[in-house]
């Protein structure tokens, strides 16, 4: 474990292999929230979160679980199985702790558990981690970190398209490519920039 | 004499100014860069300009004429896209190579977005960037300075990033263009020529190239040595597409922030993310890259470097 | 047999998953580099969805509605592990080449769309065809992306070399022309529709 190593999945998370403009994980939702840019912020926090915190979860069932007893095959349906009943019960803390938390959230958190990039981040995470069902020497904080950086990824490229998205409501785009297939060609714009960090290294 | 029966908002300035002048002026002030190309690459550099800067303009006709909008391909807008991407390319381009950038920029870069005014990225450095993930290696193939026999030569920067020492290059050869590279970025004393002219009509203002350069030289001299503040940040901002970029293509008004305040964060950022992609990146440059991401996040900029409005609070206003 | 037929070619163009209802993106954009893996895809995601779209049908009626969704979950899980280890069993290069994506059909949101939108109130039998006129239509969107990605990308289609003297551009075979192709298709057939109009 050392912190080159931390830095490297920084950027190769947050920007060569960035989940949204890279990897394509939580297209939907991208596309689909980020017309304004405070209900972008609000579903990236939302998946921020859920990323981490699955990212820990789905660790532990795999390194004590799945591996130990030689069920790796177990791997998506267990995944996905505590991905939802997590995101459950956090809607059900938020809604008992903090309304107003609640309505900020709320409606975000159901369509989490349908976001690849939640289940791909914690799928990523095996297959980068472990080596033959075994973990490389800091698998559990690489995997932790790897979550965060892949919710500021997903930030990022929220915060970003919001922004962009919200000035074009002012121009004149051609009435055929209005909405997603804009959005889509802003994507693959900002993919083309994020190529600029390509072959990184220190 | 429509226009005459509508009251429209104070102040009600008067101007001989109009985006068609000053593009053209743009293109004016482009026009000794473009002269010193030609003369340190020969008449392939030419070819290219004119290949780039033809292919802008038709594109740019025939999507306005499919769109059914009005066509208004002699504002200058085309033909300084055009010239500005042919400048990001290299002198010994296949005739392809700049049209087909030509189309990208223009149809993709500028017209889905709603032509003139609309686009979020610079359409010459999309075109560029486009280019470079499709063709690297024509991309790079640069030819030697001064050696009309098409000798290829790497640019300063891909020989430092390969470990190699520069021996043969001073800096007054990096100032006047003595070195292999795109054919509008190496000359400095062109470039400075024509932003002087631009910087003095009130064309473009100091913030975004100031800032921009000013970053650069001081990460350059700060990580880019062996050791902390032991960089050569002269050679950091004498090399590459820095100056071109920073002058012609970070100013653009479309693509970079509005306010003062704005341009000077978007300015530092360009700055940084140059300055890491040369120093840590797989790309000998970064300013293309630099200057794309800056563009993405400029929306973002103007939304919280917004000028109060008189006689509001900021939070009022929000 | 007119209503099946009706389930079943819906899903090829009135209602294409893809490019009509725009879901499922993530696979069909990660996956376009060639047109193998477009199909391999395609076949898979196909058996994922008339797989779970009877079983859900079926059992439609001793679910309670309030937890319908975790169960339908489990339910398309089930197949998408079947579908991997099927995968993993008889084309291991496919596999790798489709990397992390085969898991992930289980967040295909066509796949609990489906499950959601159709099949937990329609016959077994109707929900068969709406799964396999969905399934081909994601890979036909499947096959077409793949293609135009994989001639402009590589200059090659199933692996064969069309022209001579063609310069690939590199750009179609990374993210950013993925995006790219997806957003100007999706163009164009906002603009047929228009002029059908």
């Amino acid at each position: 474990m050392n912190a080159g190593q931390f830095l490297t999945i920084f950027i190769s998370a947050v920007f060569i292999y960035n989940v949204i403009l890279s990897r394509f994980l939580g297209l939907c939702s991208f596309v689909a929230i980020s017309k304004e840019t405070k209900p972008a912020l609000a579903m990236s926090l939302a998946v921020m979160f859920v990323t981490t915190m699955s990212s820990i979860i789905t660790w532990f069932i795999y390194r004590f679980l799945l591996a130990p007893f030689n069920l790796s095959y177990l791997r998506t349906i267990s995944f996905i199985l505590v991905i939802a009943a997590f995101v459950q019960f956090v809607e059900m803390v938020i809604r008992k702790v903090s309304p107003a938390m609640y309505r900020f959230f709320g409606i975000y958190l159901p369509l989490i558990t349908v976001n690849c990039a939640v289940l791909g981040v914690a799928v990523l995470n095996i297959d980068m981690f472990f080596v033959d069902n075994r973990a490389v020497p800091g698998s559990f904080w690489y995997s932790a970190f790897q979550g965060v950086c892949v919710g500021l990824g997903y930030t990022l490229a929220m915060l970003l398209m919001s922004g962009i998205r919200e000035r074009l409501e002012l121009c004149h785009v051609p009435k055929a490519v209005k909405d997603f297939p804009l959005a889509f060609i802003i994507a693959s714009m900002m993919s083309l920039a994020f190529m600029g960090f390509n072959g990184f290294r220190l | 004499m429509k226009n005459n029966l509508l009251v429209s908002a104070a102040p009600h300035l008067h101007n001989k100014e109009s985006v068609s002048k000053i593009m053209w002026l743009v293109v004016l002030s482009l026009l000794p860069v473009g002269a010193a190309g030609v003369f340190i690459f020969g008449v392939s550099a030419f070819r290219v300009i004119i290949l780039a800067t033809a292919s802008s303009i038709v594109t740019e006709g025939i999507c306005q004429i499919i769109s059914r909008r009005k066509v208004t391909v002699l504002d200058g807008s085309a033909a300084l896209t055009g010239i500005l991407l042919a400048f990001n390319l290299p002198a010994q381009a296949p005739w392809w190579l700049p049209a087909a950038g030509a189309i990208f920029s223009i149809a993709i870069g500028k017209q889905i977005f709603g032509g003139l005014g609309q686009n979020i990225f610079n359409p010459a450095l999309a075109g560029r960037a486009f280019l470079m993930a499709s063709w690297p290696k024509y991309m790079t193939a640069f030819t030697a300075p001064l050696n009309y026999d098409a000798v290829t030569s790497a640019t300063p920067l891909a020989l430092l990033k390969e470990g190699h020492a520069l021996q043969n290059i001073s800096y007054l050869d990096l100032f006047l263009g003595r070195r292999g590279g795109c054919i509008g970025e190496v000359c400095v004393a062109a470039l400075l020529a024509g932003a002087a002219f631009l910087l003095l009509k009130g064309y473009i203002s100091w913030h975004i190239p100031l800032t921009y350069i000013s970053t650069v030289g001081v990460f350059s001299y700060c990580f880019g040595g062996r050791g902390l503040f032991s960089g050569d940040w002269l050679f950091a901002i004498l090399s590459g597409g820095l100056i071109l970029g920073a002058f012609f293509m970070a100013t653009d008004y479309v693509t970079s922030p509005l306010t003062s305040r704005g341009q000077v964060v978007f300015g530092i950022g360009c700055g940084l993310l140059t300055a890491v992609i040369r120093l840590w990146g797989g790309y000998p440059e970064g300013a293309s890259y630099a200057i794309l991401m800056m563009n993405a996040a400029t929306p973002i900029i103007d939304r919280y470097t917004k000028n109060r409005v008189y006689g509001y609070t900021l939070k009022a206003y929000e | 047999m007119n209503k099946l037929f009706h389930e079943f070619f819906k899903g090829i163009i009135k209602e294409n998953p893809t490019f009509v209802l725009v879901l499922g993106l993530c696979p069909t954009l990660a996956v376009s580099v060639s047109v193998v893996n477009g199909i391999g895809m395609g076949i898979a995601a196909t058996f994922v969805l008339l797989g779970s779209n009877v079983i859900v049908s079926l059992i439609k009626n001793t679910v309670p509605a309030r937890i319908r969704i975790p169960c339908f979950i489990v339910v398309i899980a089930t197949f998408v592990t079947i579908a991997e280890m099927t995968l993993k069993a008889y084309s291991p290069a496919l596999n790798r080449a489709l990397g992390i994506y085969v898991p992930l059909i289980v967040v295909n949101c066509i796949v609990l769309g489906r499950a959601e939108a159709f099949a937990q109130k329609a016959k077994a039998l109707n929900s068969f065809f709406d799964g396999l006129g969905m399934g081909v239509g994601f890979t036909l969107a499947l096959i077409l992306i793949s293609a135009i990605r994989e001639f402009l990308g590589a200059g090659k289609l199933l692996n064969h070399a069309i022209f001579k003297g063609f310069e690939p551009a590199f750009v179609f075979s990374m993210p950013s022309g993925a995006l790219l192709v997806i957003g100007l298709l999706l163009g164009f057939f906002n603009l047929f529709k228009r002029i059908k109009q």
